[in-house]
């Protein structure tokens, strides 16, 4: 990641480093100027007054709140309980069913959504003559809202009157696959709307990715007799790593805060079978208004996300 | 066609004739997999609802009508939530330009010490899952008196967008030479001036880009819109559409109608600036 690197060298001091004619005017002169600094703060005042307010201070109550029995439902107050309800949480066979299943969701989707978007970006970086309707096609499902293609995912795997069973049945199939209603085929619908909607997503960063790899590359491994597979592996992969760290990145915490589409596909159902962390935080809190628990349930995903975060960012920091 | 080619450059046709056939393969694949959903949507809501539980099912519509979307706005106020959706997501973009704006470009170009650091702090806050913070923004927004009112969503929208618009505006930034700046300066243009009338308009591609992104997300939301605004009079468009469906009824065709109506506006926006928006997304990419 060259990004990295240019950004924690300080641009500003390259003249002097450089060792060549004396800095810049405006070098010397910002050196001078002590309004710079009022100038950051009051640059990023609105930004970090709105983190504190939204994230900071939502993340301390949340803490706070997972020591306490609190239900907003009854006329009782918040009661103290300790480390209570993290005991609650490892015997919660719902908490471990909603964890398996988030995790299940990001180890199929983020990879699926990754592949997919890398052969939608392929395929779209070709020289079409015409490159508006491909560009609107990678557009369109980005842009459409993660519960409207739940339910039109949910209408497509419809057992009756679903596109997906009338293909299968143009095919060949005798009876019709109970997709909603049976759980690992539930599951495997939820995980393919997933797929289909991030992966233009992808694949809108990777062709930004794919076009910015100069072309001199490609003709200079043609030249050098090296195969389309070859040229792949050693040249396209390695020159779009940038935009995949980044893309998994997005992807990954998007992935583990699932949501919108088995809401609407499923309500998690058949039982709970595709019930997620989310899902099963919001059921706490907001039907049961179970705050206490649910804060702790939130504290657990909190930490799943943060893991993942410190793991990329590690190997982020790795590859620079 | 080919054969005409073929005669002016017959040395290449070989080679040509079937890269021809696969590019057209490709497309389809690319326009098929991006446009079916949306197109099925459509089909659906001409269908009457007679129509469409005869089996087996009817791709093309047979009798079309338009009854269904005239039954969605009498059904719901369907016309209520798109101006909801419209007022928060233009409004929450126009914030979270500006607050992103300001801090990118002390992060971009102020000789800040610890820039690496304020960026992870603005960018790791969207890795806090919405859904954990859900119930202490709903106690905040209800302590302030915020809730059901535009505010109470355009608050946190503006939040989750800022490290995705910072993130864009940051590599826009230092893609843009220091140099013009410098020379503007020189020429006795304050460090605001150059940030108004050389940074900015070259960064537009960025700005834009970066509030399409945010307006795209601040349509999508649907979690915290569900939860802080239920009042009916202050639905969004996902959490108004889910109100359709009864508890053992899915009327399709006019959810399908109400769909179409609330994809258009964003599908006309993202056809009309689309060169645009990739042409920001490449540039963006410069920077990796």
């Amino acid at each position: 990641m060259n990004t990295s690197t240019t950004t924690a060298m300080d641009p500003s001091r390259r003249p002097t480093s450089a060792g060549g004619p004396p800095p810049r005017p405006s070098w010397t002169q910002r050196l001078r100027d002590p309004s710079e600094k009022t100038l950051a703060v009051l640059l990023l005042a609105p930004a970090f007054i709105l983190l504190a307010l939204i994230v900071v201070y939502p993340i301390a109550r949340l803490i706070f709140n997972s020591f306490f029995d609190q239900r907003l439902s009854g006329r009782k107050g918040p009661r103290f309980v300790g480390f209570e309800n993290y005991l609650l949480v490892f015997q919660d066979i719902d908490f471990w069913n909603a964890a398996g299943n988030t995790v299940l969701i990001t180890v199929v989707t983020v990879p699926g959504a990754l592949i997919v978007g890398l052969a939608l970006a392929m395929l779209a970086n070709l020289p079409f003559k015409r490159q508006w309707p491909v560009r609107l096609a990678l557009l369109l499902p980005w842009a459409l809202p993660l519960s409207f293609a739940g339910l039109i995912f949910a209408w497509f795997f419809h057992t009756e009157l679903g596109v997906v069973n009338d293909v299968l049945r143009r095919l060949g199939a005798d009876e019709a696959t109970l997709w909603l209603l049976r759980p690992p085929l539930a599951m495997a619908a939820i995980c393919l709307t997933i797929i289909w909607k991030t992966s233009s997503f992808m694949a809108l960063i990777l062709l930004a990715g794919l076009q910015m790899i100069p072309k001199s590359l490609y003709e200079a491994a043609e030249v050098d007799g090296a195969s389309r597979w070859q040229q792949f592996w050693q040249i396209t992969i390695p020159m779009l790593m940038p935009s995949i760290i980044v893309a998994l990145i997005f992807r990954t915490i998007t992935a583990l805060q699932t949501f919108d589409i088995p809401y609407t596909m499923t309500r998690g159902g058949p039982g709970n079978s595709t019930e997620t962390l989310a899902m099963l935080i919001h059921k706490t809190t907001i039907e049961y208004l179970d705050v206490g628990y649910g804060s702790t349930l939130a504290v657990f995903m909190f930490l799943l996300s943060l893991a993942v975060t410190a793991f990329y960012l590690k190997r982020v920091g790795q590859t620079a | 066609m080919n054969t005409m080619n073929g005669r002016h450059d017959t040395a290449q046709m070989a080679p040509l004739l079937r890269p021809r056939a696969l590019l057209f393969f490709a497309a389809a694949a690319v326009v098929l997999n991006g446009f079916f959903p949306a197109l099925w949507i459509l089909l659906t809501s001409l269908k009457t609802e007679a129509e469409l539980v005869s089996k087996p099912i009817t791709w093309w519509p047979q009798q079309a009508t338009l009854q269904n979307y005239v039954q969605a706005f009498s059904d719901q106020p369907l016309l209520r939530y798109l101006g909801n959706s419209a007022a928060v997501a233009l409004l929450s973009t126009a914030v979270s330009l500006v607050v992103s704006t300001m801090a990118a470009y002390a992060i971009a170009r102020l000789n800040l010490q610890h820039r690496q650091l304020i960026l992870t702090c603005i960018v790791a806050s969207s890795m806090f899952p919405l859904v954990t913070l859900l119930v202490p923004i709903f106690e905040t927004m209800r302590t302030l008196g915020l809730l059901n009112t535009y505010a109470a969503l355009i608050i946190p929208y503006t939040v989750l967008n800022l490290p995705v618009c910072t993130l864009v505006l940051v590599s826009f930034f230092q893609s843009i030479p220091r140099d013009l700046e410098n020379a503007a300066m020189i020429d006795g243009c304050t460090r605001m001036g150059a940030l108004v009338r050389v940074v900015l308009p070259l960064a537009a591609p960025g700005v834009f880009t970066a509030g399409i992104l945010a307006f795209v997300n601040a349509w999508d939301e649907f979690l915290l819109a569900l939860s802080l605004n239920a009042g009916a009079s202050m639905r969004t468009l996902p959490v108004g559409i889910t109100l359709y469906q009864g508890e053992f009824s899915f009327p399709w065709p006019i959810i399908s109608a109400a769909l179409i109506v609330a994809i258009v506006p964003v599908a006309v926006l993202i056809a009309l600036f689309q060169e645009r928006v990739v042409g920001g997304l490449t540039q963006g990419g410069l920077k990796g």
